[in-house]
């Protein structure tokens, strides 16, 4: 007789076992240390980074799927480039590369979006995936403390069958790596706690720089990274860049383990 | 008509101001040029402006700096509040921790900042050019917009290495095939395949001609200084106010010299070197 390849588990087992796990996880998101909002290229570096230095992070993906937009480079097509010297971070993340001239490197987007989110899982980050950024925790002198988070599904329904309160997460530091949307930087915008500059209209080829330059904190309690840098400061619109992206996640991950330092 | 001018004063001496991410050591080929033109005016390399600040004065020059950004390119008159993060960015620039480039500030604003670093260094006998890796404009009346600058005359004047290559405008064809490939989703790599097929053609980043350029429009600061009519109409004299890439390459690269009128009027103000206004 041969025997099945699976041990015997009951229905009921797997469900129980799922719903005590993430019951765990979730109450353990409800306080910590950093929420990043965006499982993209930079947020996933930041959460890396702070995850290796025992800081309790959390992602908050409104996808399924991790890596926001470095599974895949320009054009559709899958060859991604970074400049030196993000190559330094493929190498710690273990990304083999080629070198196509002086300077500039290539890779399969997903070879090193793959590794990437597997770095940044194995360094502990928790994932809070199809969950969307809705609103933000504010409290005094209107520091950001935190995000109200909903399920992604019910931001894509009518309001009218789907009237589901959304929860608060509380944390020291949240981080906006949310791309060009700049999420919570607009829910700032909103309440008119900031004002941002929108995009500059000039034509400007050179602006890799300033994005990691000002990749820090952009109002008390929330740090931008990423593209959001871009539309938070009005800087040039660029090309998908993606050792700009890498480099604004890891300078957001300093700017915010100095902050939690010297709490 | 009278022609007597207010100011008479000979210059005495010229003092350049490196830019934040250079050495002043890069800066002495310039200086040595414009040595040839003016033999009796000393000429010498002050360490950067906007890093010599006394920390009580941090603050207030970070939030000013930050104020000097151009945000609106159609508003004459930049009056935005700074942000937490644009203060915090200016004050770590300021104190090296960052580095400087990709922002594009108003020139006139930036030109104000300078002068009350300055104070009394800056005199009608001392000509100060301050070379920046900040993007500068100025806002033209001709179009009622702002544009990027190369040179920023003025006291002092300002000089923006950047913008010797984004303010000059690349062949119109470059912009047409960037902008179609950008719509279409073009990588970097395709970008830097598009620039290739344009090489020769406009200035770039690192390119060691940058600094055959800073020569001439460094010698239209101190005409400025001097006359106050910098330019010249003509599209191969080095004191043409190029617009276009292709142009300053003719005025400033490819066998770059003097129309016969200023070199006339520079020979005379070499000999006597007399600002008047």
């Amino acid at each position: 007789m041969q025997m099945p390849i699976f041990e015997k588990s009951s229905e009921s087992s797997v469900t129980r076992a799922i719903i005590s796990q993430f019951a765990k996880d979730m109450d353990g998101f409800a306080e910590t240390d950093v929420i990043v909002i965006g499982g993209g290229p930079s947020g996933l570096m930041a959460a890396r980074d702070l995850a290796l230095k025992k800081v309790r992070v959390l992602v908050v993906e409104r996808n399924n799927y991790l890596g926001g937009g470095f599974w895949i480079g320009g054009f559709l097509m899958n060859t991604i480039t970074v400049r030196a010297p993000a190559q330094k971070i493929l190498d710690e993340l273990g990304v083999k590369y080629k070198m196509y001239e002086k300077g500039l490197y290539i890779t399969p987007g997903p070879l090193a979006c793959s590794k990437l989110i597997a770095s940044a899982c194995e360094a502990g980050v928790s994932i809070l995936n199809m969950a969307s950024f809705d609103d933000v925790v504010l409290r005094e002198k209107n520091r950001v403390a935190g995000a109200v988070v909903n399920w992604t599904p019910v931001s894509a329904l009518p309001r009218q069958i789907t009237c589901v309160d959304p929860v608060a997460l509380e944390s020291k530091v949240v981080i906006d790596a949310t791309g060009h949307d700049a999420m919570v930087v607009r829910k700032l915008e909103e309440r008119g706690l900031i004002k941002t500059p929108g995009f500059g209209a000039m034509w400007i080829e050179k602006s890799e720089d300033a994005v990691v330059e000002h990749s820090g904190f952009c109002h008390p309690g929330l740090i931008v990274t990423g593209m959001a840098v871009s539309t938070t400061y009005g800087l040039p619109r660029m090309g998908p860049t993606f050792g700009s992206m890498l480099l604004s996640g890891r300078k957001g991950a300093k700017v915010a383990y100095e902050h939690l330092k010297g709490r | 008509m009278s022609t007597s001018r207010a100011v008479k004063k000979r210059l005495r001496s010229v003092d350049f101001y490196p830019s934040e991410n250079r050495s002043a050591k890069e800066f002495s080929e310039v200086e040595s040029f414009l040595e040839e033109f003016f033999p009796s005016v000393k000429f010498s390399v002050q360490p950067a402006v906007v890093t010599k600040v006394p920390k009580r004065e941090l603050d207030a020059l970070s939030e000013v700096l930050a104020s000097s950004r151009m945000k609106d390119p159609s508003s004459a008159e930049q009056t935005f509040e700074p942000m937490f993060g644009e203060i915090d960015y200016e004050r770590r620039a300021i104190r090296g921790m960052s580095k400087v480039g990709g922002i594009v500030y108003d020139g006139r604003m930036l030109q104000d900042v300078l002068l009350r670093l300055l104070g009394a260094r800056a005199s009608v006998e001392v000509a100060s050019i301050v070379f920046t890796d900040r993007l500068v404009t100025t806002y033209s009346r001709d179009d009622l917009r702002h544009h990027l600058r190369t040179v920023v005359c003025g006291f002092p004047s300002i000089i923006s290495i950047p913008g010797v290559v984004e303010a000059p405008a690349k062949p119109r064809e470059y912009y047409l095939m960037k902008q179609r490939m950008e719509l279409e989703g073009a990588g970097e790599l395709m970008l830097e395949q598009l620039k290739s097929s344009f090489e020769g053609r406009f200035v770039d980043y690192d390119d060691p001609e940058i600094f055959e350029v800073l020569k001439g429009l460094a010698l239209q600061a101190v005409m400025y200084h001097l006359t106050l009519d910098p330019f010249c109409d003509n599209r191969g004299c080095r004191l043409f106010n190029a617009h276009w890439q292709e142009d300053l390459i003719g005025s400033q690269i490819s066998g770059p010299k003097l129309c016969n009128k200023h070199a006339k009027q520079l020979a005379s103000l070499g000999r006597n070197p007399v600002v008047s206004w």
